[in-house]
């Protein structure tokens, strides 16, 4: 395939930055030997926006709407992580009935984020049909998130205490029914991304990242799944009402893209059968928690499973009503030095969907991607759509 | 490994370190180590990875104030259920740390951040390239620190 | 001679107004949100609402488009990347900001690295509120804005309440 005899031309090939990953859209720039990945680098701060700056100025109920929006796909996740620490610091503890409302949300929003991620990353293998359908389903469960906290997105289903919400027998009875619909479907995925071949081409045995890999460059979240990593908090540090409703771990040896969709489609019916159970078993009692309005003084660390991986939270509290200092470490970060050392090597046709395979809050990455011609300097815009293309025709051309 | 095991064999390595350590234990899950000189800080970083417990969460900067006028890290390891914090402090003007980075590489990032947010140097960094400022951010500015004043990020073109 | 000329002119005019009335290629671009507004900006053109029935298709280069559909507070480090994207679009273009954050800031509003809405960087022709705006917001601000070009006469309006009478009867 490499033509050996030519001298090669080396690009530069700056990707990004409309790539909103989590707080951070990022700007990759890959140099091209040939076809060969041969060097990566990250650059980050296009939606920097200072929220760990703004949370010192703001109280500690501003700071919920503040934080629940670092991330408009896992914002559930980011409010949850805030209230739990907040509660570690004032020594409340939120009833059982909100821990498990809590739960139940956050595994609603696992799935919408896993059909989410299904959707967009079979976009950029230029599978559409895939991206259309997982999009179709998922409006299912935005529906039932909206039936059940009144938001599509930024649910604000918790508060400080406990949640705003409650579940009704109706409620519960229009989740299972969609559920079941969705249960259905993810079968018929599940075999879709395990047996197309054409699909299978840009999957299957690329982006391999070893166990021993995964742990020394701290990979997390499913892409740590991937490779076999048993690394979920909902289980090793099980939160809210993960004590009473245990999760799996699911696992895959293989590390390539084909494990990393299979873990995180495996991990829908692991949320469908906790949903269930938690419907079932739904503890009685208050919604909410007294909360203190100063928060006493102290540090508190709290750790989550959100969809994408490990979201850290360390809050300091001065004993007035404003954090002292909060930060937020967020999963795509620790995954994205993974992936950049991963997709050296690899054909820069496989580019987009390494890093796809990480699931760096995709959505609005497309477009405007940069190449530098570094042969002889002139420089050539190249967009990611573009990209995207490129890696499409690239196996169509392998394929004929 | 359960916690109470991770927990034992971290205050091992923690009291391995005890003429340069001072370690506390608040919660049973929780292992508090302040590092009392600088150049220890690698070492125990390099003991906690040989014994697996290398899960480095997180880099977080403290600014202690001008009155204290110094600045606290805290490396985050968090195997498990366990939390173990490494507590080191620099000063507020030039302050210099060593880096992690050879160990973990995931500890770059965070460095990085560390560098641009609180301006602390971080020795042995390879990449010293802003992360998240904008590229038109002025030098000596760093936006973590208590007495940052947002009015010095003046517009340039007069467009407001 | 004049009067043809006039004419010649008022067709084309017809014509142009009918190409981009029927068919706005648009291009998004997030300048530094939370991904809530970009997400439903997707789903708006996935089956179930379909933007593409009103002839809106998502573009990859600013070259192509003709409405720009932008969302976040703008962060500093964006700012340049909007102003050259806003550049690089054909004229005649349009700009929606989509979202709280890009109106007015939002909750960012105050932050040091943001400019507190998109049109603080770049004109916006239509502004649709929401945190996040549902699909259906943005749908209906879209149609707002095309509406908006066509000439008064053609513009689509909400009927009356006789009109609605006569309809029903």
């Amino acid at each position: 395939m490499a033509e050996t005899n030519v001298t090669p031309k080396r690009f530069t090939i700056p990707i990004g930055p409309q790539h909103p990953a989590l707080k951070e859209p990022g700007h990759f720039q890959f140099t091209v030997d040939g076809e060969i990945v041969t060097g990566a680098y990250v650059r980050l701060g296009y939606a920097h926006r200072g929220i760990e700056k703004a949370a010192e100025e703001r109280n500690w109920i501003q700071n919920l709407y503040l934080l629940e929006r670092v991330c408009g796909i896992c914002s559930h996740v980011h409010a949850l992580a805030y209230c739990l620490a907040v509660e570690k610091l004032a020594n409340v503890e939120a009833p059982p009935r909100a821990q498990a409302i809590r739960v139940l949300v956050a595994e609603l929003e696992r799935i919408h984020s896993h059909f989410l991620w299904m959707g967009v990353s079979a976009h950029e293998a230029g599978f559409d049909t895939l991206f259309m359908y997982s999009w179709r389903d998922r409006e299912t469960v935005m529906d039932l998130l909206e039936g059940l906290t009144g938001n599509r997105v930024n649910y604000s289903a918790n508060q400080l205490g406990g949640v705003k919400c409650d579940v009704d027998a109706a409620q519960a009875d229009s989740i299972r029914k969609g559920l079941e619909f969705l249960e259905e479907r993810t079968h018929h995925y599940l075999n879709v991304i395990s047996h197309d071949t054409s699909f299978l081409q840009r999957t299957r045995g690329i982006g391999v990242m070893t166990r021993a890999q995964a742990e020394v460059m701290g990979a997390i979240g499913p892409t740590a799944r991937a490779s076999n990593v048993a690394r979920d908090l909902r289980v090793e540090a099980p939160y809210a009402a993960y004590k009473t409703f245990p999760v799996k771990v699911v696992l895959d040896e293989r590390g390539d893209l084909e494990a990393r969709f299979e873990v995180r489609i495996k991990e829908l019916f692991e949320s469908f059968r906790l949903i269930r159970e938690i419907l079932e078993a739904l503890p009685e009692g208050e919604l909410v928690a007294r909360m203190p309005r100063r928060i006493p003084a102290g540090e508190a660390i709290m750790r989550l499973e959100a969809p994408r991986g490990e979201v850290f939270y360390y809050i300091r509290s001065g004993g007035g009503d404003k954090p002292e200092r909060l930060k937020v470490r967020t999963p795509t970060i620790c995954n994205l030095t993974s992936v950049v050392r991963l997709a050296v090597g690899h054909q820069l046709a496989d580019v987009p969907m390494i890093l796809a395979g990480i699931d760096p809050c995709f959505s609005c990455n497309d477009r405007m991607v940069q190449v530098t011609a570094a042969d002889n300097g002139s420089e050539k815009l190249m967009t990611w759509e573009e990209l995207r293309k490129y890696g499409i025709d690239f196996y169509r051309r392998q394929a004929k | 490994m359960n916690t109470e095991e991770i927990m034992n064999l971290a205050n091992g390595i923690a009291h391995a370190w005890d003429w340069a350590t001072e370690t506390s234990q608040p919660r049973p899950n929780h292992l508090d180590v302040t590092v009392k000189q600088l150049k220890e800080l690698l070492p125990i970083a390099v003991g906690l990875r040989v014994k697996r417990l290398g899960q480095l969460s997180a880099i977080v900067g403290l600014d202690l104030g001008l009155e204290a006028n110094e600045i606290e890290v805290l490396y985050h390891f968090c195997p498990g259920e366990a939390e173990i914090v490494l507590r080191v402090r620099v000063p507020r003007q030039g302050g210099e740390l060593p880096t992690l980075s050879e160990v973990f590489p995931i500890a770059e990032v965070f460095e990085r951040e560390l560098h641009e947010m609180y301006g602390i140097e971080i020795a042995g960094l390879r990449n010293t390239e802003r992360l998240y400022l904008p590229e038109n951010w002025p030098a000596g500015v760093y936006p973590m620190l208590k007495d940052f004043d947002p009015k010095v990020l003046s517009e340039p073109e007069g467009k407001a | 001679m004049n009067n043809e000329k006039n004419l010649w002119q008022e067709v084309a005019q017809g014509l142009k107004t009918w190409a981009q009335v029927n068919s706005p290629w648009a291009l998004h671009f997030n300048s530094g949100s939370c991904n809530g507004c970009d997400i439903e900006i997707l789903a708006t053109l996935t089956p179930r609402y379909d933007l593409e029935r009103m002839g809106v298709t998502l573009q990859g280069s600013p070259r192509h488009a003709d409405v720009l559909l932008c969302t976040g507070a703008v962060t500093r480090q964006a700012r340049e990347r909007l102003e050259r994207i806003y550049a690089q679009m054909h004229e005649p273009k349009f700009v929606v900001a989509i979202g709280a954050c890009a109106l007015t800031g939002g909750v960012f509003q105050g932050c040091y690295n943001v400019m507190d809405g998109i049109d603080k960087v770049i004109p916006v022709n239509a502004y649709i509120p929401g945190c996040p705006p549902r699909p259906e917001a943005i749908i209906d601000g879209v149609v707002k804005l095309l509406n908006s070009l066509l000439p008064p006469d053609r513009q689509m309006r909400p009927a009356l309440p006789e009109e609605e009478k006569a309809v029903q009867a």
